[in-house]
């Protein structure tokens, strides 16, 4: 089975991200604030993203464009959240 | 986390493997925490905090320095942290969780360490995590024997206060704990500059008691039926605990505790109803161990309470406010803090009465006793606790593990059957 798509909002500091996080959440779009995958990370100096499912991206989208909401870039990533993995740190 | 990268230099941190370390935490996090539906809203705070562990609680602390404040690393919820907040001091906890840490640990210490005392031990002496670098000071304590010897070597890197926990609860071993804390109440006095007065120090009671009484807020939650929380947030919540401001600690924890009081009465619950509830006890689950958590609640049951030092021994008895004087506090606190039931104090009876009160509080239908790998101590306290369990008619689970992911399948066997046991 192939793995699940989500989409991570990418940002150049952690405030930046709490600001479209409660933004996202007045206009009740689901996402949740996860760790920046280092996958995706590249050279950005923060270590928060928002996380959303596919199915709420175009409204994310659509929000972050209307309130010229401040970030870097929204990104796919497959295969990051399992719970049955035991990667543990 | 590159944001960070000046102040871990500053730090004196070993960027390169640090850097290692900040890759897998991501992949972990996102496993245990976003794989779960339904989480309360007010996680929201915990998940920021762990998302930049090595970066906002540090830069806050590094800025409180350069004001002239002083930081106190601590290992154990015997030393009174309001000692040292009464001098405008500040606590972080430094107990390590991960087996990253445990290679560094075994350069000095012998493989049949404790991990928490060796990832503690690693993390200082590789420079890969920056509370272990900020704090000016390490307070340790007697409560085993692995600890006494790794203060040691620290000691040689780090300055080092040790408190001789008593092995007894006597009145006379009270008020020799009473002796401890003021003699660490001077010592602080002469690392911050600052005078520790009835006053100072009857607010600091006030404000650690606060927090206790918001992380019992969180905890009674899980008494309920419904079960509006996870064993994961709320570990999550109480080992960020150690070393996040208290009162803001308070303030999260309040606003948690009002999310979840609200979703039981609108019957919200993270499992489903007839989820088997567990009870955790045994040794601390220092951040970011949250193996067992993670395959409990993911082999169809669900932690409703830990009975252990990241858990209800943090939180659980407050100290009296009524003192004025500093012999009187000194007592209240000594008072408070001996209730706590370690494992180090012979006899320790008082752990099996706490876990049989939990379980009838906490509406548990099994009990897991895990240690830590060579945690003698703990290790041997099975045996009295199996024993009273199986004669109050409780179903228990004894595991040793360590922070190895190599033991995880074996224990999501061990686990899974003895929840298949309580299904029935």
């Amino acid at each position: 089975m192939a793995d699940i798509v989500r989409w991570y909002i990418l940002f150049a500091n952690y405030e930046q991200g709490m600001a479209l996080h409660d933004l996202l959440d007045r206009h009740e779009i689901k996402n949740r604030i996860a760790p920046t995958p280092r996958a995706i990370q590249g050279e950005l100096s923060c270590g928060i993203s928002l996380l959303i499912e596919e199915r709420e991206l175009d409204a994310a989208r659509k929000c972050i464009e209307e309130n010229h909401a401040p970030h870097h870039s929204i990104v796919p990533l497959a295969g990051q959240l399992k719970s049955h993995r035991d990667k543990y740190c | 986390m590159s944001d960070y990268v000046q102040m871990w230099k500053d730090l004196g941190m070993d960027l390169e493997t640090h850097d290692l370390l900040c890759q897998v935490l991501p992949t972990a996090v996102g496993d245990v925490f976003l794989t779960q539906e339904n989480r309360p809203k007010a996680m929201d705070f915990w998940d920021l905090v762990i998302s930049e562990v090595h970066g906002i609680r540090p830069a806050e602390l590094v800025k409180a320095q350069a004001e002239g404040r002083k930081v106190f690393g601590t290992f154990c919820v015997y030393v009174p942290d309001e000692v040292v907040i009464a001098a405008n001091g500040i606590v972080t906890g430094l107990c390590g969780g991960s087996q990253f840490w445990v290679p560094g640990g075994e350069a000095v210490l012998p493989k049949s360490t404790c991990p928490l005392i060796k990832a503690s031990v690693g993390a200082r002496l590789g420079k890969t995590c920056p509370f272990f670098r900020i704090a000016d000071i390490y307070v340790g304590e007697t409560t085993c024997d692995g600890k006494k010897k790794a203060y040691e070597i620290l000691g040689e890197d780090v300055p080092m206060y040790v408190m001789d926990v008593p092995q007894m609860k006597r009145p006379e071993d009270i008020v020799r704990w009473k002796g401890e804390i003021a003699a660490f109440a001077k010592k602080v006095e002469e690392v911050t500059g600052n005078t520790i007065t009835p006053e100072k120090l009857a607010e600091a009671i006030k404000i650690i008691n606060a927090r206790r009484k918001a992380m019992k807020r969180v905890y009674d939650c899980r008494k309920s039926e419904c079960l509006p929380i996870s064993g994961r947030d709320v570990l999550l919540m109480t080992q960020i605990s150690f070393f996040d401001d208290p009162v803001r600690c308070a303030q999260m924890c309040n606003r948690l505790a009002d999310e979840l009081e609200q979703r039981i009465k609108d019957g919200v619950s993270v499992v489903p109803k007839g989820t088997k509830r567990i009870l955790v006890t045994g040794t601390p689950l220092a951040v970011p161990n949250w193996k067992l958590h993670n395959i409990i609640e993911t082999s169809g049951a669900a932690v409703v309470c830990e009975e252990m030092c990241t858990g209800t021994r943090y939180f659980e008895n407050l100290v009296d406010e009524s003192g004025t004087t500093l012999d009187e506090q000194f007592m209240a606190l000594s008072e408070r803090y001996m209730k706590t039931n370690c494992a180090c104090f012979t006899p320790n009876t008082g752990r099996i009465d706490d876990i049989l009160r939990m379980i009838k509080e906490y509406k548990v239908d099994g009990v897991i006793d895990c240690n830590l790998k060579f945690c003698c101590l703990y290790d041997t306290e099975k045996y009295a606790v199996t024993r009273a369990l199986k004669e109050a008619g409780v179903h228990v689970l004894s595991l040793e593990t360590d922070y190895t992911d190599t033991d995880a399948e074996q224990l999501r066997t061990r686990i899974g059957a003895f929840v298949e046991m309580l299904n029935g």
